[in-house]
């Protein structure tokens, strides 16, 4: 959709609630140039949330909207978990259906989008927990991986099955005792960005989202990617403070603990040969622009 | 239908004319063919103007899924893909249609198992989504033959379900189908079944629309639910949310969107019965016994009926042709005369005939059975010894058949 | 099917059942209905502008539809809408109260809504109740999420439902209207003026 297209009608505007006569005045549709420096500036594109006081996945969600580099033409794809409480709040097209199957729903979208809009972008995300992407919903990952499907898929790695109550799951870490894994897990957490490398996948990163210049690189980059080359994938730490025993203020230090260079998510980065390529001539273009802009700065002051 | 009359007389890349769908369906001159019953539904497809079909080799039970494939390649759908599942298959047609494209897809026996979370999910979404079922054994052991046993299970999804009997059926009520599911009032997916084998393999005459017309494209935008493009408010939108997160008698809003999926296939009726002239159709009603059948079982009906009409047994038939909407009131009309109501099923457990039973006044009329399952077929001798035994009169004994 | 019931306002039941599987079947294209039968648009029309005279508290609840200017379709029926609310205000008296409150989305909201500004889906009688509404015209909204609202209302409070709907109608309100355009939305606002003063005030 056009940002001219985000409009409330004239004669109700007065009567919209204020958070959307800001979402129409204030939002960043349409803005190149936009990223997580906006928060706190222009209105965000997540309303509210229920989720727990100072969940690290909070912060994840308001650094990945604020980076999208498209999001009045972006259409997302959630799975169940704590995520699907977010998005009802979130002011782009999200689908919910069932829970695992995120990456076939992505699939047929992905597909009825570029049908019916064949000249436009139109940029596909899922974002997920790691029950939905890695156990219950790992054959769908993969497949639309091998069949080279252009969208971004997104796990939130909180390492268990946070929103059923602390379960085990594929991504939690051998040794780890929580409910299903009474004596602690008995094998080693899945390696599934090497998989996804080894699936077809041209850009995948492994990190925590304590940086949120980096959340905004790492999104863009795997945006732009599956848009014009394939798929691309995201592990992002997103600690459940709550079951790893943690207080609200703790979600910062846990990820900046688990993101030294021997921890398990050390920034790890895969990038395609094609996608490395796409990737240099984004950022000439960038580089252009900033100068060109520099150039227009120079010439107004003088 | 403004936007899609908007349509109507333009040609697509085929160079097929979008035509008003009365007109195509019940006017325009038909070319009698001789096709399997896969076939039919390949050039049913052709004419269906879908975006997107996505497929999962159910071969042997039809092939009609990967001849969807050459239409794809021929350049008469959108996009065309192998899914790794029935699961994903169903999960990636429901992604298809929450983005607004006109959705196809076939499935049998096991398959629609594997799927079946999806299709609550998909009438609880609203998703028109068309699929075929060609109905095969799902129990251990495997069987590729026919047998109905699935159909008992969609019946209760909120999907419409129809059990077409003839390759005839099968082609006309492909298009038709989309015209009722598409409807607003209605936009329900809808599970078009039949018995495998018997309508899939064997060939038949078809009358067929003219191949230069087509129905016009699905308009996403008339909806009863966003579609999800970002090109339609509200924008801050989530198809579906979890309502009972919501404090407020959060449980009314699930058992009114329940409700409200089940009066979407209530309101199907008026559409269905001006598409298909009729839920039902009745043959020689006023008869003493009549035989209640859907699918196949229609057609060995109507053999026995003219085996004992021979012998001066006058035998009525009903043809079931939607389950869901289930024409209740039309059979009760049907039956009311009827002494003795017969339910001949390709399955095991009877499921047709639970139905009627909870449907008729003075039930202990509906005789349940000849049932044959597993790919048996029902010889029309079997139908008409159980009219027999059921009025009485003395039928020689069928088992030494095939010995 | 011949049916007795009838779409009447409630409170009607703990899980009233929905309009259609009762039998109640929607009007064809120039039709209208009344608490289930089936009458002339125009009948519907003079009837939905009765109740609005009638009321205390005649509120218009446009959806997301016709919030929004996505079309110019949409632009033009939210004038339409502003011009029935006008006109509807314009045409009770002191002691009525004519309101005119958005449905802006569909969303479950946390930890509820403000029924003094908006109305939703999915517990649409905190906003009748909050604002004493007893008469209520549903627009713009998706026909699915109308439905929704349209059986709760009719479930838990006394308020009189009027749909006028851009597709086929609601069965589950007391009065509908259907393929709703802005002419329609303006006739509407012309029956009102018509019958002003000649429908007596709530007493």
């Amino acid at each position: 959709m056009s940002k001219e297209r985000i409009q409330i009608a004239e004669e109700l505007f007065d009567i919209m609630p204020a958070e959307y006569q800001d979402l129409v005045k204030r939002a960043t549709y349409g803005n190149e140039q936009r990223g997580w420096k906006d928060i706190g500036n222009a209105k965000e594109l997540i309303e509210e949330h229920s989720l727990c006081a100072g969940c690290p996945e909070s912060m994840a969600f308001r650094y990945i909207l604020a980076s999208l580099p498209n999001p009045e033409d972006t259409v997302m794809v959630g799975s169940t978990g704590c995520t699907s409480l977010v998005f009802p709040h979130v002011a782009v097209h999200n689908i919910h259906s069932l829970f695992g199957n995120q990456n076939a729903i992505a699939s047929g979208l992905k597909r009825a989008l570029t049908v019916r809009f064949p000249d436009r972008h139109k940029d596909v995300v899922v974002l997920a927990g790691d029950g939905a992407t890695v156990d219950i919903g790992l054959d769908m990952t993969l497949q639309a991986w091998f069949r080279q499907e252009k969208f971004t898929t997104i796990c939130f790695d909180n390492e268990l099955y946070a929103n059923t109550g602390g379960q085990e799951s594929g991504l939690m870490q051998k040794g780890f005792v929580a409910k299903m894994a009474p004596v602690g897990k008995t094998f080693e957490k899945v390696r599934l960005p090497e998989i996804a490398r080894e699936s077809g996948c041209h850009y995948v990163v492994n990190c925590t989202v304590s940086k949120p210049n980096l959340i905004e690189k790492v999104i863009k980059n795997a945006v732009h990617i599956a848009r014009e080359i394939g798929p691309t994938y995201l592990q992002l730490y997103t600690p459940c403070i709550l079951e790893i025993g943690k207080n609200s203020m703790e979600g910062l230090q846990e990820m900046r603990d688990s993101e030294k260079p021997t921890e398990r998510f050390a920034y790890k980065e895969y990038v395609s040969e094609p996608a490395k390529e796409l990737l240099a001539e984004l950022a000439a273009k960038e580089k252009e622009r900033k100068a060109e802009a520099k150039r227009q700065l120079a010439g107004q002051s003088a | 239908m403004a936007a899609q009359a908007s349509f109507i007389g333009q040609k697509n890349k085929k160079e097929q004319v979008y035509t008003d769908p009365w007109h195509m369906m019940n006017e325009a001159a038909r070319t009698p063919s001789f096709f399997t019953g896969s076939e039919v539904i390949k050039e049913a497809v052709r004419r269906a103007s879908c975006d997107i079909m996505v497929a999962y080799p159910i071969t042997p039970q039809s092939e009609a899924a990967a001849l969807c494939g050459e239409l794809f390649a021929e350049g008469y759908i959108g996009d065309y893909f192998r899914g790794e599942s029935e699961f994903a298959v169903m999960s990636q047609c429901a992604g298809a249609a929450f983005g607004g494209a006109r959705v196809f897809t076939t499935t049998a026996g096991p398959g629609t198992m594997r799927a079946m979370e999806n299709f609550p999910m998909w009438a609880g979404a609203r998703l028109p989504i068309q699929m075929i079922v060609t109905c095969r054994g799902i129990n251990s052991p495997l069987s590729i033959q026919p047998d109905t046993l699935e159909i008992a299970y969609l019946m209760q999804t909120g999907m419409l379900v129809w059990h077409a009997e003839t390759a005839q059926d099968f082609y006309d009520w492909i298009l038709k189908g989309y015209m009722v599911s598409e409807e607003p009032d209605v936009h329900l997916p809808l599970a078009l079944c039949c018995d495998g084998f018997f309508v899939t393999h064997t060939k038949d005459m078809v009358d067929l629309t003219p191949v230069d017309m087509c129905l016009p494209p699905y308009d996403p935008y008339r909806s009863p639910v966003p579609c999800m493009d970002m090109e339609c408010p509200p924008v801050r939108m989530m198809r579906d949310p979890f309502v009972m997160k919501s404090n407020y008698i959060s449980y009314a809003t699930h058992a009114s969107w329940q409700q409200e999926v089940w009066a979407a296939v209530e309101r199907s009726r008026k559409h269905t019965i001006r598409w298909m002239d009729g839920l039902i159709d009745t043959e020689n009603a006023d008869a003493d016994v009549i035989v209640v059948a859907s699918g196949t079982a229609v057609s060995q009906s109507r053999e026995a009926i003219a085996i004992l009409e021979d012998e001066g047994i006058q035998v009525g038939l009903v043809k079931v042709k939607t389950l869901r909407p289930w024409p209740g009131e039309e059979i009760r009309e049907a039956t009311k005369h009827a002494k003795h109501i017969i339910v001949p099923e390709f399955n095991v457990i009877g499921w047709l005939a639970r139905e009627v039973r909870s449907t008729v006044q003075n039930n202990e009329r509906v005789h349940a059975g000849p049932h044959v399952c597993g790919g048996m077929t029902m010889p029309p001798e079997i139908i008409a010894a159980e009219i027999k035994t059921v009025l009485g009169v003395k039928a020689p004994s069928l088992a030494g058949r095939g010995g | 099917m011949t049916t007795s019931y009838r779409v009447m306002p409630g409170p009607e039941h703990f899980l009233p059942p929905s309009a259609a599987s009762m039998g109640i079947r929607l009007p064809d294209p120039g039709q209208g209905s009344i608490h289930g039968t089936i009458v002339t648009e125009e009948e519907a029309m003079e009837q939905a502008a009765r109740q609005l005279l009638s009321a205390k508290v005649p509120t218009i609840f446009p959806g997301p539809l016709v919030l929004w200017a996505w079309n110019e379709k949409a632009a033009k029926k939210a004038k339409a809408i502003r011009y029935l609310y006008e006109t509807i205000k314009e045409s009770v008296d002191s002691s009525q109260h004519a309101m005119l409150i958005p449905m802006p989305d569909y969303r479950p909201k946390y930890p509820k809504i403000n029924p003094e500004i908006e109305i939703n889906p999915n517990h649409p009688n905190l906003t009748i109740w909050h604002n004493k509404i007893d008469a209520c015209i549903f627009v713009g909204v998706h026909c699915h999420q109308a439905n929704l609202s349209l059986k709760i209302i009719r479930g838990g409070t006394n308020c009189y439902t009027i749909a006028m709907c851009a597709q086929a109608g609601h069965e589950d309100a007391m009065l509908s209207i259907r393929d709703t355009t802005a002419d329609k939305l303006i006739r509407l606002a012309e029956w009102v003026k018509k019958l002003k003063g000649s429908v007596p005030p709530p007493v």
